[in-house]
Parts: structure tokens; sequence; C-alpha cells
């Protein structure tokens, strides 16, 4: 292809073009290639504005309007806003939603970084050991949930088989309110240590290597070295988890759907789960979850702008 | 990652004290590792050894690790009495088409916004930063209304069209074909190569480790994807094999050797196609889509 270049960029040398005409032609060539890129857009813009786009106004819209999927839609202005923000359960939701996010992310990052570490230090059997630990992401939801229970079972789960067997009296993880939450909280963290380990590995692997030489030759010890290169240098790999993990974390619902359905005495209701609740289990408040939609939206919004204020600065 | 990597993550500083200190120390590691291996596929052995389970056997108190009995009845139940191999099959149509196109317009995409000049670019692509921010539940109702609207529900077009619009994989392209050298696209150009042709011959190529990392992360989300074909499927046969394995629980009874042999038959497909390709998957190549 290269020999190929050489042989055709043979140019016709008496070219004279005039500064206007060459100006046209530049013009258009530039026109040819602005079009060619936004053809190269279309399909993706086309997915994008009607099924990104569209819903979130369609969204907006919906929030003022009640029924529409089984009965018919009525305009009823600012009621739903009204409902949402007066309903306790809506407030019960978001605490939980938030509480299981604050107990999960710190936790599955320590894990996952801890984990990363170590398999960068395995200098045998390290992608045996990668792959294996992955395998728990790869199982959906609905696969990872009837797992859990064979684990969290009051009569034979795995933890209370444990407990048994050092003295402790078996505990009901998913039957109480205190602790149904943190049983669906270990799971989220069991399945998603693959993922974030990956990650984080992946961002351990692309750090430049002639600093940790220079600071070993200056003799910073390994927790120097951590602390001063590594963490600083990985921020942007923590950046974006961080950021990710809020947006995915805050739509908690598959688990808590299969697991728990929301109790006992709501202590697993998430925002999401609510939504799916009032719109199509057996309500037909469309509204009232379009609303409390659009307030998850702007929650996610308003957390992660924050996380990215915090994270970039400094 | 290959020699490259391991190079990379070996420690730079020998360790003083070679014989007794490197030693504990890589014997630490490796008890680390085991453990937190041996927790991760735990939950799986149980399930495995209960999908073998006869149902009277499942009770007995204190449990038992490995079935007494081995018994291929909840396999031959599951596959018999329920269309597991429809649900197998609607998840693989709609996964493999999700992960098919995606693959082709997001490059597409990732290939403009990379490589091309053209006005509103910059603002465009903070657009497409700021999506990523939308979570897909709080689309829920709309999309359901426009799905119903273009009478796509219980049809595979309502699951393939929602798992279109999400612009994480635009982002991961544009960041890959950037990290390209722009000399063989323009070497392509001098040859009078059109812009597709550049995109098809030159750029796809030259990012395939990128296209299989982006198509297996795509390929997973719509494989486990549970909530969307919850709401626009309602007839059996339409179902997906998350939504089907779920509806072999009622509310009140659980057959857990049923459910075990579901959960281990839905699984197997997934595990196959990351050991098939894990190798590109983990070779580092998520950093390149992760620089800023």
């Amino acid at each position: 292809m290269q020999e190929q270049a050489v042989t055709q960029t043979t140019r016709p040398r008496a070219l004279a073009l005039s500064e206007e005409e060459h100006q046209r032609l530049q013009r258009r060539y530039q026109r040819r290639r602005s079009l060619t890129a936004y053809l190269f857009l279309l399909p993706g813009a086309i997915f994008f504005f009607a099924f990104l786009v569209i819903p979130i106004l369609l969204l907006f819209f919906y929030t003022f309007n009640n029924g529409g999927i089984i009965s018919e839609r009525e305009w009823v202005g600012l009621a739903n806003w009204r409902n949402v923000l007066r309903d306790d359960l809506v407030i019960t939701a978001i605490k939980n939603t938030v509480v299981y996010c604050l107990m999960a992310i710190p936790a599955v990052f320590v894990i996952s970084m801890v984990l990363a570490l170590v398999l960068q230090q395995a200098a045998r059997g390290g992608s045996a050991f990668r792959s294996l630990l992955y395998i728990p992401t790869l199982a959906p939801y609905v696969v990872a949930a009837l797992l859990w229970q064979f684990v969290v079972h009051r009569d034979f789960g795995i933890l209370n088989m444990i407990l048994v067997e050092f003295g402790q009296e078996p505990r009901n993880w998913l039957g109480s309110p205190d602790l149904a939450l943190r049983s669906i909280t270990m799971l989220e963290v069991w399945r998603g240590v693959g993922f974030w380990t990956l990650l984080f590995l992946a961002g351990l692997i692309g750090l430049p290597k002639e600093l940790y030489q220079a600071a070993a030759i200056d003799g910073a010890n390994a927790w120097q070295r951590f602390r001063y290169l590594t963490i600083p240098l990985m921020r942007p790999t923590f950046f974006f988890a961080v950021v990710m993990a809020t947006i995915w974390n805050l739509q908690l619902f598959d688990s808590v759907s299969i697991l728990t359905n929301g109790g006992p005495q709501n202590s697993t209701v998430t925002v999401v789960w609510y939504i799916q609740q009032t719109t199509f289990a057996y309500t037909d408040k469309v509204g009232f979850g379009a609303a409390l939609s659009f307030m998850l939206l702007l929650l996610i919004l308003f957390l992660a702008l924050i996380e990215i204020r915090l994270l970039r600065k400094r | 990652m290959g020699a490259e990597g391991r190079a990379l993550a070996r420690d730079p500083q020998p360790k003083p004290g070679r014989f007794g200190g490197k030693s504990l120390y890589t014997i630490a590691i490796y008890v680390i590792l085991i453990v937190a291996v041996f927790i991760s596929l735990l939950p799986f052995g149980y399930v495995v050894s209960t999908s073998f389970k006869s149902t009277m056997s499942l009770f007995s108190y204190p449990p038992d690790w490995l079935p007494e009995n081995p018994t291929l009845d909840n396999y031959r139940n599951l596959l018999n009495r329920y269309p597991f191999w429809r649900w197998l099959f609607n998840s693989f149509v709609v996964a493999g088409s999700v992960t098919a196109i995606k693959l082709v317009v997001d490059s597409m995409a990732g290939y403009a916004f990379a490589k091309m000049r053209f006005p509103g670019r910059d603002a465009l692509f903070l657009v497409v930063l700021m999506s990523l921010m939308v979570p897909f539940a709080a689309l829920l109702i709309p999309t359901f209304i426009i799905i119903r609207e273009l009478g796509m529900l219980n049809t595979y077009w309502g699951l393939i069209l929602p798992g279109l619009a999400s612009p994480i994989g635009v982002f991961m392209m544009r960041q890959f074909i950037e990290s390209l050298p722009s000399d063989l696209e323009n070497a392509a150009r001098l040859d009078g190569c059109s812009e597709f042709q550049i995109y098809r011959r030159v750029i796809l190529p030259l990012i395939k480790p990128g296209l299989v990392v982006l198509g297996v992360f795509t390929f997973m989300t719509q494989w486990t994807s549970y909530l969307w074909p919850l709401v626009v499927v309602t007839k059996p046969e339409m179902a997906t094999l998350t939504v089907g394995v779920r509806s072999l629980t009622s509310t009140f009874t659980q057959d857990w050797g049923l459910n075990s042999a579901a959960a281990i038959l839905s699984m197997l497909p997934t595990i196959l196609v990351f050991i098939f390709l894990q190798r590109y998957f983990i070779a580092g190549s998520i950093a390149g889509a992760l620089k800023e």
C-alpha cells in the first residue's frame, strides 16, 4: 500500500490556481469533509435521539400527566411532583439507595484495589486468577441472586453453616429489616469485585515504570511508592470508576427485585424498584413514576457533577 | 497481557533479605488470591452440586456438599417442560444484534469524533459525555411508551432498539481511534481512498482489540439485562433467558434443583465466550479506553 503511495503522489506540475480559486476549492473540500463526518455520525445519532434525547423530553412531559400506559393520559399539572415530594416511601427509597451506595462502593473499591495490587505482584498464574475472579461478573443478576440465596438462606445457606460451625446463632439474612440491605450489598460487592479488579489492574499496568525505578533508587519504600506514586497516578482511573460506579449503583434494581422485592418492612426499597412498581407492577401511577424517574435523573446528574468537580481539582 | 505486562508488573526493587522475606511475600500473595477465588467461586460450586440433587435430598440437614445420588432430572425437567431453548435463542438474537449494530455504529461515530474536523465536533462530543450520566432505568417509562407506539412490544426489535442508544461505545471507540497514528490514514488518503474505505480498510483492522472489548462488554450487558425485557415482554415465547429463568420461581414455591440447572445452563454460553475472548478482553485494552 505504501509503495503504491509513492508512485501515485507524483502530482501534475503546472497547476496554477488563482488565490480566489484556491480558497473556493479549499472551502468546497472542507464542506465535503464535514458532510462526510456528519454522515459517519448519522446512524448513531438516530438511535441517540430516538432512545435517549426524545425519552428524556417525553419523561419530563409525563411528569405533568397521569395514566398513559393502561388508562388514558390526562394533564394533572404539578400534582405528581407534589406527591413524590410528600411520599414517605420515596424518602425511604432514596435513603436506602444512598446508604447502599455508601456501603457498596467503598467496599468494592478497596477489595478490588487490593486484589489488583496483589495480582500485579503475582509473577505466575496471574491471568488464570484474573479470569476466575471475573466469573461472578458474568452471572446475570437472575443467576447471581439465585446463587446468593444459597449463601444467605436461613436453613441451608453457606453463611449460616459457617456461623453454626463457630457456635454462633444462625441469622435471617434476607428476612430481617436490619440485615436485608446488607445482604444485598454483599451480593453486589461479590459480583462487582471481578470487574473493578480488572479495571484497576488495567490502570496499574499502564503506569510509567520509570517513575517507580527512580523512586526506588531514591530509597522510597513500598508504602511510600504506593502513597505518593500509585494513588496520584491512578487518579484518572479512580475518577472514571467513582463516577461510573455512582451512576450504576444508584440504579440498584435487579437483585432487590429478585431477592427481597423491597421487603422486609420496606428495608430494601430502592428508587428504581419503586419506579418499576408504581408504573408496571400493580398500579398505573405513570405520572408518579415519571416524576420519581426524573428525580433519579437529577440526583445522578447532581452527584456525578459534584464528584467530577471534587476529583478534577486538587 | 503477555510478557510486556508481566515485566511491568514485577516489583522493580529487589527485596532485601532475599530468601525468607521474598518467599513469605510470595506465599502471602498467593494465599490472598486463592482465598479471593475461593469466595468468588464457592456459590457456583454449591449451585452445580444442587443442580444434580434430587428434590428429596435438597433439604437434608445439615446440607451436603456433594449429591448422594446424582441425577440429571433437573436438567431433563427444565428442557422438557419449559421453552428453555427458545429463551436461549431469544437472548442470542437480542444480545447478538445489539452487539453487531453497536460495533458498526459506534466505531463510525468514534472515527468521526477522533479523526475528522467539522463544526460542532467538541460540542457534540460533550453531549455524548454528558449522556453517559443518564441512567437507563429512569427512561423506562418513555422508552416503553415509544416502543408501544411503534407497535414493537413483544418483538425482537422492541428488545433490541433501546439498547442501541447507550453512548459508552462511542466514547470508548473515540478513545481507541484517537490513539492511532494519523500517518496510516493520511497515506491511505493520498492513495485516493475515500473516508469510508479508510474506515473500513485501515481503522477497523487496527482497532480490533478495542472492538473485542466493546463487543464483549455490550454482549454481556445485553445478556444479563433484566429490567427492560421484564417490562417489554409479556408473551412467554418472547422472554429472554433472564426473564425466563426468573419465571421458573413462583412467589411461594421454589424448585431449587430446577433453578440451579437453569442457572448453570444460562451461564455456560457467557463463560465460553469469555474464555474464548479473554486474551483480548484482559489485554489492558480497557486502559486505553480510560485515558482522558
